[in-house]
């Protein structure tokens, strides 16, 4: 048996409580280092089973991603597009090409009209030769079966087809008009996809959040019950429900942030694969269309989406099971 | 120091542990809890660390009525309170040095303070050469001094212990008694639950004693 020695006289002949006031917060910071470092080292201790976590997390996160970023793509196109659905006057025929060019400076100044543009029906079957290579065929005519044609530009602003259906109403009612053709059934489709789309991104999104959650809630718990001891002895020298919580959060943000990092390079891979396709698909349009990937700005979203829903599952889990667990 | 006044504590199961339980301790005293297993011990010592409530009655420590602590508050109140167990409660993932700091962690005390005040409390029980080994590398009576080392770790003016000889030979034994009496010589306040009498002869302190649930020979 030793003897007391000063050091510990001194240590023990104080007998009341100390306070570090002025360096509460230096250790405060300095535990959840410490922490943090430590958490990180238990789950590197289980690399095969941490992983997989943070694998099931990161395919739940690719998905919704995916599709935010089809969504995206598709938006892109949409703005490409000028906005506006073009509407094609058809003149009747034996209307002069004069009259036309009237009609079409009329219509321009109509209020809601951004621009008109008369073709003429030599015009329009030159084009047609050229661009349908149909040179001979066209030479068999007698005459020009083509009608004049203006194409009304209805203002960019009117994003409603009700809207610009009245306008293609409305020009109807000019004597020399004979038809009008609108073409938005494609406008109104795509409308509907990227709606239908956007929604079921949120659906998804949010399921596979919850699924996330309760992944990692399960993870958690197990890891709770595995440190159930120690628990109980630091709730009994005086551990607030905070500093019990910390190892656990930190678990939640790590598992999180593995998550995002592999759901970061699933997508990325994903894109990769999916870039050469849709490149050909695009070239087939005669359009340049590029596949927008994921920005800085995303990944940043995806790793800090990622981490607090690590955080947020945790913290769900520890309150659950964290107050079950009274040194006994 | 302690006071019990007319405690009664029934558990959900109905069984009443403590009927009628009064008695008080004063600053800077040493006394021993004894009966015999299932008196009551350490459900009296769980009500002074609030691990238990009263159903009946009031503890009062220090100068607190612990039936007006908030669960919340039962943490800082914790941090006054020294508690050795009969088996040691030590945690085996980590070193003897780690296991004493870590009430002085959980109070946030800055890491080089922590050094010298777990150095301090290692060399008071003689362990400080092994502060580097694992518990499980160490014998049971110095298992039981890490427990002590922790528990004094944080200077509490309250120090109590359940059953801290319970598997431990006679001459271990009263090293650990000897040790709690040295703490006791510098001011602390010393409750030992235990059952064995013939140690407890040894030692000049106040018994108290209770049977089913009761305050015997209230001395």
């Amino acid at each position: 048996m030793h003897k007391p020695n000063d050091t510990t006289k001194k240590v023990n002949t104080t007998g009341a409580k100390t306070n570090e006031k002025p360096n509460a917060l230096s250790s405060y910071f300095s535990h959840h280092q410490k922490t943090y470092k430590a958490t990180f080292k238990q789950l590197l201790e289980q690399p095969l089973a941490s992983f997989f976590t943070c694998a099931v997390i990161g395919i739940a996160f690719v998905l919704p991603a995916l599709l935010a970023i089809l969504l995206n793509n598709i938006q892109s196109v949409q703005h490409n597009w000028d906005g506006s659905a073009q509407i094609t006057l058809f003149l009747k025929k034996g209307v002069p090409a004069i009259d036309g060019k009237l009609l079409s400076e009329t219509i321009a100044k109509k209020p809601s009209i951004t621009s008109s543009h008369f073709v003429d029906n030599d015009t329009a079957l030159e084009e047609f030769k050229e661009r349908f290579e149909l040179q001979d065929a066209v030479d068999y005519l007698d005459e020009n079966p083509l009608p004049h044609v203006i194409l009304v530009q209805p203002d960019k602003s009117l994003k409603s087809i009700e809207h610009i259906d009245q306008i293609k109403n409305s020009l109807l009612k000019f004597p020399e008009v004979d038809g009008a053709l609108l073409d938005v059934m494609w406008v109104q489709r795509l409308n509907s996809i990227t709606e239908l789309l956007q929604r079921a991104t949120w659906v998804i999104a949010l399921m596979l959040g919850a699924a996330v959650i309760l992944i990692l809630g399960n993870t958690i718990r197990l890891f709770i019950e595995n440190r159930k001891e120690e628990i109980a002895v630091v709730k009994l020298v005086g551990g607030t429900n905070a500093f019990v919580r910390r190892p656990f959060l930190y678990m939640g943000v790590f598992f999180g942030l593995g998550g995002s990092v592999i759901a970061w390079i699933l997508i990325n891979l994903t894109l990769f694969m999916l870039n050469g396709p849709i490149q050909d698909l695009a070239h087939s349009y005669q359009s340049n269309f590029n596949l927008s990937g994921f920005s800085f700005e995303s990944t940043l979203l995806l790793i800090i989406l990622g981490m607090g829903l690590g955080w947020f599952g945790a913290w769900l889990s520890v309150r659950k099971h964290l107050d079950d667990i009274e040194p006994t | 120091m302690i006071e019990f006044q007319n405690v009664m504590k029934r558990y959900q199961d109905g069984y009443e542990a403590l009927q009628d339980v009064s008695f008080s301790m004063d600053r800077g005293e040493m006394a021993f809890l004894t009966g015999h297993s299932g008196a009551g011990k350490s459900t009296l010592l769980k009500l002074i660390m609030l691990m238990e409530r009263t159903t009946k009655g009031h503890v009062i420590v220090g100068d607190q009525n612990l039936s007006k602590i908030h669960k919340r508050q039962i943490p800082y109140f914790r941090r006054h309170v020294g508690v050795v167990f009969q088996n040691h409660r030590l945690l085996y993932d980590r070193s003897v040095f780690d296991n004493v700091a870590l009430p002085l962690e959980i109070s946030g005390v800055n890491p080089r303070e922590i050094g010298r005040r777990v150095r301090a409390a290692l060399d008071k029980v003689g362990l400080l050469s092994k502060e580097k080994l694992s518990p499980i590398q160490l014998s049971g009576g110095e298992q039981q001094r890490v427990g002590i080392a922790r528990a004094v770790v944080n200077k509490p003016p309250l120090l109590l212990a359940d059953e801290p000889t319970g598997n431990l030979d006679p001459e271990l034994s009263e090293e650990i008694m000897s040790l709690f009496s040295q703490f006791n010589q510098v001011g602390v306040t010393v409750l030992i639950a235990s059952h064995d009498l013939a140690l407890i002869s040894h030692m000049a302190h106040r018994v108290i004693e209770i049977n089913d649930g009761r305050m015997v020979n209230h001395a």
